[in-house]
This record gives C-alpha cells, sequence and structure tokens, in this order.
C-alpha cells in the first residue's frame, strides 16, 4: 500500500518542495494549509507521517500537535517537524508534546528524504508495479572492484546486453557515483580493504533512495568467513570467483525483476518467433521454459496461431533441449499453433541419431520456415516434411 | 535563558550574513557574499538598485525578547529567478502568486535563521507570518526608537538588500 505522507505548511512553495522531494518515490501526499486543515485531513486519511511547520496562521503546529496527540486515534501518527522555528528552547518544547524528528528550514530534499525513509518504507517509484522492465531496457550497474581485471571481465562478459556497467575502485567513490544516480544493481568486491564493502552496503541500506537496490557479493568461493559474514547481513546475491558470466548475467535480471521473455520470443508479423541463444544451458532452457505457455497463450490471444523454433543459433543437441523441444511443439498442438523449426546443419544432423527426433525437419531461415508453415496441419507437418 | 550577549552590529551582521548565505546555498546552490556593507547607526538609505527597478520585498518579523522586523529586497526578475530554481519552475510557471509565496518563505527561513541566532544567545522571540510588498521607489521609515541595519548581498551578479529593523522595548 502506498505510503500517505501530509504536509502541513501555510507556504505553498514548501508543500510544493515537499512534493517534488517525494516524486521519485510510490507515496501520496497530501496537504494542508495550517492546523485545522491539518487534523482534518489526518484524520479523514489517517496518513503514514505528518510534516508539520511551527507557524501558521488559524491554528499554528505546535497546538495541532497537541490536539493531534490527544487524540486516541491520531496520536500514533508520526509528527516531524519542519520548521524556521529552531531555537534550542522552541526545540525542546515542541519534543517534549511528541515528534520523531525535526528539520530546521533551510533544508535540503535529500536530507528530507533522508529522515522520512528512516520513519517510513520509502519505495523508489520503479518498485511499483507500473511497468515491467525488459531484458532489453537500458540498466545502470556499478561495480567497485579494486582490480581492473575483473571489472573489465564484467564489461566485456556483458557487452551483449544494453546494460552500462560503471567501474570504481573504493567506496567513496561509490557512494559519490550514487549520489550523481541511482544504478539499478550493484557488484561490489567483498575483499575490498578495512571491510569496505559491508560499510557500502550498510550505507546504501540507509539511504531511502537506494533501499531497494540489489547489492551482489563478490567473493573467492574458498573465503567461506566473509561469504558466511555477507549472507549474514543481508546481500542480495554472491557471486563467486571465477566468474560464470552467464549466471551473473541471470541472477543480475532476475534480481532487477526484469522481464526475460523478450530474449527468447517476439512477434514478427503475425508469427511468433522462439529464439534459442548459443548457449541453451539448462538455466537458460529453464528460464525459456517458464514463459513457453504464457506467451504462447499471448499470441493466439492475440490472433496469431504461426510459431518459429528458431535453433540455428544453438551449437549441439541434449536432452535438456529435446525436452523443450517436445514440450514446446505439445503446447503448440494443444494451442493449434502451426509450427516450424530453424536450425543449422549441426542440429539437424544429431537428431537423426534419436528416435524420438529422427523426423524432425529443419529450415535454413527463417524466410523459408514461415513460407511453409501452414500449408499442412502441424502434426502432419511434423511427420511429412 | 538570560542574555549572554549585547546585541551589536557585529553581532547583527554574523547573524544575517549566515543566515542569507545559509538559506541561499541550501535552497538556491548559490554562493552570497557580503556588498558593501552599511551596518550601524545612523542608517543610510537602502543602496540605489534596490529601489530604481521593481521590487519584490518579503518581511518576517520576530517577537518576544527582542522585536524586530527584516526585510529583504530583490528586484523581480530576480525574484522570479529565485522562485524557478527552487520550485524546478521556469520563469513563465512562476506567476505572481507563486513569486509571492516563494520569497516569503525565503524570507522566513532567512529571518528564522537569523531569530534562531538571537534565541541561543539568551533572547527567545518567535516569528510571525510573512508578507510581501511589490512596488518601485519606496522606502520604509522605522519608528524613532528602532536600530537599523542595511546589509547588501551579491549573488550571482544579482543583489539582495537585508534591512533590519530591531528594538528591545515593549
Amino acid at each position: 500500500m502506498r505510503n500517505k505522507i501530509l504536509t502541513v505548511d501555510d507556504s505553498k512553495t514548501v508543500r510544493i518542495i515537499v512534493r517534488k522531494s517525494f516524486k521519485a518515490f510510490d507515496c501520496e501526499i497530501l496537504e494542508a494549509a495550517n492546523g485545522v486543515e491539518g487534523l482534518a485531513v489526518a484524520a479523514k486519511e489517517l496518513p503514514d507521517l505528518i510534516l508539520l511547520d511551527v507557524t501558521m496562521p488559524v491554528m499554528d503546529g505546535v497546538e495541532m500537535l497537541t490536539r493531534l496527540k490527544a487524540d486516541p486515534h491520531l496520536k500514533g501518527i508520526p509528527v516531524m517537524m519542519l520548521t524556521a522555528e529552531g531555537g534550542r528552547e522552541n526545540v525542546l518544547k515542541i519534543a517534549k508534546i511528541g515528534i520523531r524528528d525535526y528539520i530546521i528550514k533551510p533544508f535540503k530534499e535529500e536530507v528530507l528524504v533522508e529522515k522520512v525513509g528512516r520513519i517510513i518504507d520509502m519505495k523508489p517509484l520503479s518498485e511499483a508495479p507500473v511497468k515491467a522492465r525488459s531484458i532489453l531496457d537500458p540498466a545502470d550497474i556499478l561495480v567497485v572492484e579494486d582490480k581492473p581485471a575483473i571489472v573489465q571481465q564484467i564489461q566485456e562478459g556483458l557487452k551483449h546486453t544494453t546494460w552500462r556497467v560503471h567501474g570504481v575502485s573504493t567506496q567513496g567513490e561509490a557512494i559519490d557515483f550514487c549520489a550523481r544516480q541511482i544504478p539499478d544493481l550493484v557488484i561490489v568486491s567483498l575483499s575490498l580493504p578495512e571491510e569496505a564493502a559491508f560499510t557500502l552496503f550498510r550505507t546504501l541500506r540507509t539511504g531511502a533512495k537506494l533501499k531497494y537496490t540489489p547489492v551482489f557479493g563478490l567473493v573467492v568461493k574458498t573465503d567461506t568467513a566473509v561469504l558466511e559474514a555477507a549472507q549474514q547481513m543481508g546481500i542480495s546475491a554472491i557471486i563467486t570467483k571465477p566468474i560464470d558470466l552467464g549466471e551473473l548475467e541471470s541472477k543480475m535480471a532476475k534480481a532487477m525483476n526484469l522481464d526475460m521473455s523478450k530474449r527468447y520470443f517476439d512477434i514478427q508479423g503475425d508469427f511468433l518467433i522462439m529464439q534459442l541463444p548459443e548457449n541453451s544451458s539448462p538455466a537458460v532452457l529453464a528460464e525459456a521454459g517458464n514463459y513457453l505457455k504464457l506467451k504462447l497463450a499471448e499470441a493466439v490471444d492475440s490472433g496469431i496461431n504461426k510459431a518459429i523454433v528458431d535453433l540455428h543459433q544453438v551449437k549441439t543437441l541434449h536432452m535438456g533441449l529435446i525436452k523443450l523441444l517436445m514440450h514446446t511443439m505439445q503446447t503448440c498442438r494443444e494451442l493449434a499453433v502451426h509450427f516450424a523449426l530453424v536450425g543449422n546443419t549441426n542440429i539437424a544432423t544429431e537428431c537423426k541419431g534419436f528416435e524420438d527426433t529422427r523426423a524432425w525437419v529443419f529450415y535454413d531461415t527463417l524466410d523459408v520456415a514461415k513460407s511453409s508453415v501452414g500449408k499442412v496441419a502441424p502434426v502432419q507437418q511434423l511427420v511429412a516434411v | 535563558m538570560p542574555a549572554t550577549v549585547e546585541i551589536s552590529e557585529p553581532l547583527v551582521r554574523e547573524h544575517i550574513v549566515r543566515a542569507v548565505v545559509d538559506v541561499f546555498k541550501t535552497m538556491l546552490e548559490q554562493p552570497v557574499t557580503l556588498g558593501e556593507a552599511d551596518g550601524g547607526w545612523p542608517p543610510t538609505p537602502p543602496p540605489e538598485p534596490a529601489l530604481a527597478t521593481p521590487q519584490v520585498v518579503g518581511t518576517v518579523g520576530f517577537l518576544g525578547e527582542m522585536n524586530g522586523l527584516i526585510y529583504l529586497y530583490f528586484d523581480v526578475g530576480f525574484a522570479q529567478t529565485c522562485t524557478g530554481v527552487m520550485l524546478g519552475m521556469s520563469e513563465d510557471e512562476a506567476t505572481e502568486d507563486v513569486v509571492n509565496d516563494a520569497i516569503g518563505e525565503l524570507t522566513n527561513m532567512i529571518v528564522g535563521s537569523f531569530k534562531n541566532g538571537l534565541c541561543d544567545a539568551g533572547f527567545p522571540c518567535k516569528l510571525t507570518l510573512p508578507s510581501i510588498l511589490r512596488g518601485t521607489n519606496f522606502c520604509v521609515e522605522p519608528v524613532s526608537t528602532a536600530r537599523r541595519y542595511l546589509y547588501a548581498f551579491n549573488t550571482s551578479g544579482r543583489r539582495i538588500v537585508a534591512d533590519i529593523l530591531m528594538t528591545t522595548e515593549q
């Protein structure tokens, strides 16, 4: 449920700044121009937090706070003062009535967000279920590693993606980077000197903007003490060195909650194309398999009843791949989808070696496969060609 | 808390400079420097540029052990620029009402910061609500019991004038 923040201030300027400060977060900003309006909105909306000015017409902030704390239904709402009234005695007097924090104007928007984030759980807007990001969308990955070769290895290994990999070598540089832009994922070497990775992790988790950013730890597999410490601390995932880049990419996509289906499924005209990559590892096949029924059903729902399974990049046939292909064909038949296979010589030859795959026919190109689909019934097509 | 220091011109200057510099740095990310210091008694009139062009003047008072009013003079163009920067708006979006409110709030922050210094020096007082004056070629005349301090500040080639009127009499 979205957090509600009530800003009570007679200055429209302050209310605009508050609204601007939280625009990147999934929260609703409610406004009131004085204490009377503030109490009314608080009673109606029961906000998760109230930001309260002191000097206001009609009813000032001190009186509103006093009345709020005297109301059994409202007294539990945390209040943060946001006011130019900052003399020591004034602050102490107000603090005694019961407040969670006190910000004296002028204030930086980041400070306001950070202090509010300590009281209520602020979710960045990108975490909200608005639009699922896909594997094809750009993302910023921050790698904090003092060994340039590792940074380079990750950059090289992910260069086929649309992700931008930024390398920094110290905790300080990482914090500076995060102040400039919010990364979608952070990979930090757990072997940085003076346990800097752990300090960085704690720092990232205390800021509202980076609270939910996935943080991966890089560690040598044999360093079990560090590995355990990282797991206990709640690091999102551990990547062991030497890095398996396929595994890393897959974990990163999951951690960023990306829709991976676009890697395997695409609509081209009136065809659904299912394409498997060169390295069709068990993880890749499982991922493609997970989307299979959904994507075929979506295609049928939108009026598409022809599919091409494109294996031309796949180097070798194995049992996992055969199972996925048989499952794909079965699902196509169930949904009355006409289909054809595209493959290379190696795959076609290997298929001849198995009883279940001997009858499979592969076309050389997508265009040839497309022109052949639907000319015969799906089941017959497979047997006859 | 009893007063620990006398209100003197250097003390007033220290607090107003700190307040103006801090508010401009925090809210507008603009450096400000004290220009021609014109504090002391008797005061001279506000520097000429503060009155020759249309002005937006924010006013906030403080009441308590120390009473006073501070007027902050902005020329209209600069007031619009400050509003745009502070609220993330284009200058077209910064209508007169929006500018008035923004300059009122900037003044509130500056006077708040100034008077918080006085509070901590043993002169507890509270802020009044902000108000705005607009016009050209007007002047503010203090009553004879008030002390007046004038300071001009420079920022990005623009000028702001702080006109401080203070009295300890009830």
